[in-house]
């Protein structure tokens, strides 16, 4: 079975669990209907970066404070500012289907993120093996929210992106954002090729998550 | 002055500023526009710059200033835009030599997107812009340059907020990709007709994409256009470089493509992204002495939404066809509906819109009159919840002055209008709305002294429309008359009157049509035999667009033998898609029901999630069963079954859900049944659920609402984004017991708190009960919620168990 439809179905909480036909079918839809509708874009930066002494990281203009963060990015000499968004055509798909049939809304949602995260994958390799020419190589991506990287920071980050210009996404006053299938990150670059780069459920610490992998 | 000039000679626009502000050292995510007071002197010089390369018209340094962006921390909003305009003046003060050169004030987004997509509201965008623009007038700017759009929705807003408070020239120019779209989905044409309907004085697409790149949506562009049209292209596609962003393509190249573009129809050019003023200069050299093309009147008639547009027309060289304006949204005549409008059941009204879609219609009429109800403000709001799951143009039939603004006000596209007629009064009341807005009007063939029986005076009041349209600046392509459709069971005549005001209003008017169909059958038996037959003539006779039910299989086959026969099908493409699985012996009638619903009973229905299998059953079932026992013994068991499945973790949220869409469907056949004699079925209780404030993720909430209504809960459903203080009021309005409330993330958990603080203070009795991706027990405990529901299940249980006490108690 598609990596991706694998990962549908445990969006929807079957867990260890094998889907149903009717299910698979729909899955099977809506993941046409995304390659019709969905309008996938990406932009990124690369920066040089710099963690001080006391735990800051520098990137640019913008100074975080976050251990989880700092842990994902030793050793890196320098970083990616990454965003992604399916487009605002998704979200309409998702809203038309929870008022015509809900069974529907919720599994093109789910489809949605498991589309979103292969086209960032592909994405991220594609940077990688720019990178991999000047003797760097891509750690997982990292998102504000993840561990104690806090969320307030997709606002510069999406700043130093012009991420609204360039790709059409946005943030709310909530730091949500929209179009709500979207993606931003930071993928630090180190001169050492560690693991694989493409990971995230597996290394997060919350291990009794009910979609862990 | 620059409107004389406009579109008659050739006119220079200035390059890009923020990639000339980064080799001047602004740093990445620092706000340009703060320079405008700490670095004057560098603004002026690239304005100089530009000024010296020929430009004629220079953009302030103020793309991104808007109050949304800047909270006065460190200067405040007017003088930016102040001192922006004062920059751009003292450069052509010290360099234009007597040259006339214009200050444009640059707007560019808000940065934010709008709702529903978004969370920012239409009149905050518009507030956002008007401020600034009126800034932007008092400060001496010559025009405004709204740019880099990429949602129509916001590019409205921003017009509007030019158009109604400044009397400057306003150009408008878009962001399209390689697809030929703006990055929220409208295509070229409906971005036309938008602005275009807007009224402003040049349009045209800008940023985003190399001269190379543009050249297909300029044609496009310039095809519909009857307006000067602007490019402003980058210099080639952005590259990454060692961290920077680079345009590779050099000014004689650039140069070269800009006069290839002049050629083409352009008559305002200039640069964006990684253009200098050696762009500019190379360009001027090379397209100097150019004559550009006369801008031409456009024939075409266009309605749009924010991502479809849809023309009409069967003259010459533009073959449409007949387009299907479904007449569902409406009710007249519909009991169903008129109670949903009364029970505020928008559900119901946007299901009538995308069964419509999905059956074939092209456009969606939409009227909402009725006694005792608020019309202007219903027709706002279902303009726009339509607008957020249908991308079909919209009809907006009513007459409500008010309503109808309302609804030109906040619809995302260029709406159609139904309608206006040959009285005096109609027309000074409608047409002002259509100059302001934009929009294809319906015009009725009907005056002072009625609708005319013969076919000639009907012409007489058609051409008079036209007429009285033209003083506002309203052309014929934005006109549709109506030819009206008189009952042959009174009006023996009818037919053969309506048929040939047709045939002459497209042949000797040469202005498009529409026609309420099934009007011709009033007072008959059998209405479709006649409906569908009267439909055919008059599509043979021009019509344009016929007002009709997309879901009467006599209408469609109609509508599909006629494009097939009449070669407006290439290759009977759609009609075989849609007839060549119907088995043959069957005429074409409807699908029948999915699977062998024989010998399936309905609670298996239910359990197996087979929607339209439970429709039928129903429906054949409540011949012979009393709807409350069909209920009792056969819908609620199955859910509970189910539901106890899914505790269990035999069965999965989506197979829940088609249960639940399943049984709704069963429901809503029982309901109406129930409703015709009178019976109601007795709610179980009365709770309120929202997303609360700053949350825009409602798809948890919508499982619970679906599940609810199951177990026979009223659910009044706020939606998502939802202030406390709303919360609070339809609480005591409706002397309500439970609320649900939901959110995504720790930053809206906040707003969850907020609210049940202020229930807690105003509505002590009520209950709430929380659920959300980021909640757990102890959060939910932390913020005083009564109840944490981990899935959609425990709030049914939770719901049960409060009223089943309540019931106890009374």
């Amino acid at each position: 079975m598609e990596k991706r439809i694998k990962e549908a179905v445990r969006y929807l909480g079957y867990g260890r669990n094998a889907a149903d036909e009717t299910t698979l079918a729909l899955i099977g839809d809506a993941f046409a209907d995304l390659e019709r509708i969905a309008a996938p874009k990406s932009v990124c930066r690369i920066f040089d970066m710099e963690q001080t002494e006391d735990g800051r990281i520098i990137v640019g203009n913008m100074e975080i404070k976050s251990t989880s963060l700092s842990r994902n990015l030793k050793g890196c000499v320098k970083v990616v500012l990454f965003g992604a968004t399916l487009g605002a055509g998704t979200d309409r798909l998702i809203m038309r289907a929870s008022v015509a049939d809900m069974a529907k809304a919720v599994i093109i949602q789910a489809c949605a993120a498991a589309f979103l995260e292969e086209y960032c994958d592909e994405e991220q390799i594609r940077i990688g093996s720019e990178l991999e020419k000047q003797g760097l190589y891509l750690r997982p991506r990292f998102s504000p929210g993840y561990g104690d990287f806090d969320i307030g920071y997709q606002e510069p980050l999406m700043r130093m992106l012009d991420c609204a210009k360039s790709i059409g996404l946005t943030l709310t006053d909530s730091f949500m954002m929209t179009p709500t299938k979207s993606v931003t990150a930071l993928i630090g670059a180190s001169p050492v090729k560690e693991r694989c780069p493409i990971a995230g459920c597996e290394a997060c610490g919350k291990t009794d998550c009910e979609y862990r992998r | 002055m620059l409107r004389e000039r406009l579109g008659k000679e050739l006119i220079y626009f200035d390059g890009g500023m923020g990639t000339l502000l980064q080799e001047k050292g602004l740093a990445p995510g620092e706000l340009p526009e703060l320079w405008n007071v700490t670095h004057p002197e560098e603004i002026t010089e690239i304005h100089r710059q530009y000024v010296e390369a020929g430009s004629d018209i220079v953009l302030t340094n103020t793309f991104g200033a808007n109050a949304l962006k800047f909270h006065d921390e460190k200067c405040s909003l007017r003088e930016i835009t102040a001192r922006a305009v004062s920059c751009v003046k003292t450069a052509i003060r010290d360099a234009a030599n007597g040259r006339t050169v214009y200050t444009a004030l640059d707007v560019g987004p808000t940065g934010k997107l709008l709702k529903p997509m978004g969370d920012l509201d239409f009149e905050t965008a518009y507030e956002a812009f008007r401020e600034v623009m009126v800034m932007g007038e008092e400060a001496g700017a010559d025009l405004i340059h709204i740019e880099t759009m990429s949602d129509t929705y916001e590019l409205k807003a921003a017009v509007l907020a030019a158009k109604e408070n400044t009397s400057l020239p306003v150009f408008a120019t878009a962001v399209f990709d390689e697809r030929r779209k703006l990055l929220t989905g409208a295509d070229v044409a409906s971005v036309v007709a938008l602005l275009e309907g807007l009224r402003v004085d040049a349009l045209g697409i800008n940023c985003g994409m190399g001269p190379e790149q543009m050249l297909p949506v300029l044609e496009e562009i310039l095809r519909y256009s009857s307006l000067p049209v602007i490019v402003k292209p980058n210099a080639g596609l952005p590259q990454q470089r060692e961290g920077r962003t680079c345009y590779d393509v050099e000014p004689e190249e650039f140069a070269r493509l800009m006069k290839r573009i002049t050629e083409m129809g352009a008559s305002v050019v200039g640069g964006c992204c990684g253009t200098t003023p050696e762009h500019i200069r190379a360009m001027k050299a090379l397209c100097r002495n150019m004559d550009i093309r006369p801008v031409t009147e456009k024939e075409y008639t266009i309605v749009s939404s924010y991502g479809n547009s849809v023309f009409l027309g069967n003259s010459k060289d533009m073959q449409y066809g007949s387009r299907i304006i479904g007449e569902r949204i409406n009710p007249t005549g519909k009991k169903r509906f008129k109670q949903a409008l009364k029970e505020h059941d928008l559900d119901y009204i946007l299901r009538e819109g995308i069964t419509q879609q999905d059956n074939g219609a092209h456009i969606l009429d939409v009227n909402v009159g009725l006694p005792d109800i608020d019309e202007p403000a219903l027709m706002k709001e279902v303009v726009q919840e339509l607008q957020s799951v249908v991308n079909l143009p919209l009809q907006i039939d009513t007459v409500d002055a008010e309503a109808m603004e309302n609804a030109l006000r906040v619809y995302n596209g260029k709406a159609m209008v139904n309608s206006v007629s040959g009285k005096q009064e109609s027309m000074d009341r409608v047409f002002p709305l259509i100059r302001k807005y934009g929009g294809v009007v319906v015009g009725l063939t009907l005056d002072e002294d009625g609708i005319p029986a013969d076919a000639d005076r009907r012409v007489r009041i058609a051409e008079k429309i036209i007429r009285e349209a033209a003083k506002y600046g309203i052309g014929k392509k934005d006109i549709v008359i109506d030819a009206l459709a008189m009952t042959i069971s009174s009006e023996p005549e009818g037919a053969k009157v309506t048929l040939e005001t047709l045939r002459r209003l497209r042949d000797e008017v040469k202005v498009n049509t529409v026609l309420g169909v099934s009007n011709i059958s009033f007072g008959l038996p059998s209405r479709p035999v006649i409906n569908s037959a009267f439909y055919t003539m008059a599509m043979m006779n021009g019509l344009s667009a016929g007002i009709i039910n997309p879901s009467s299989e006599d209408m469609m086959k109609a509508w599909y033998a006629y494009h097939a026969l009449m070669n407006l099908d290439a290759n009977c493409e759609r009609y075989i898609g849609r007839y060549s699985s119907v088995p043959a012996g069957s005429g074409g009638s409807a699908a029948a029901p999915a699977s062998g619903a024989a010998d399936m009973t309905l609670a298996e229905a239910i359990e197996k999630g087979l929607k339209e299998d439970a429709h039928t059953i129903t429906v054949s079932l409540a011949g012979s069963k009393e709807p409350l026992d069909i209920i009792n013994e056969e819908l609620i068991p199955a859910l509970n079954h189910v539901g106890e499945g899914f505790e269990k973790g035999t069965v999965f949220l989506p197979q829940l859900l088609m249960s639940a869409e399943a049984a709704k469907s069963a429901f809503a056949v029982l309901k109406e049944k129930m409703d015709r004699s009178g019976l109601v079925q007795e709610k179980k209780g009365t709770i309120v659920i929202a997303t609360v404030k700053g949350d825009i993720h409602d798809i948890g909430k919508n499982i619970v609402k679906v599940l609810l209504e199951n177990y026979s809960f009223d659910v009044i459903d706020l939606g998502k984004d939802v202030p406390p203080e709303k919360i609070v009021d339809t609480v005591l309005e409706n002397g309500v017991r439970l609320v649900g409330l939901s959110a995504l993330m720790t930053t809206t958990v906040v707003s969850m708190e907020e609210t049940i603080r202020q229930l807690r203070e105003q509505a002590p009795g009520c209950l709430v009960m929380v659920g959300g991706a980021v909640l757990n027990q102890e959060y939910a405990d932390m913020i005083g919620a009564d109840f944490y529901g981990k899935d959609a299940m425990q709030s049914v249980h939770y719901a049960q168990t409060i009223f089943s006490d309540d019931k106890s108690q009374t």
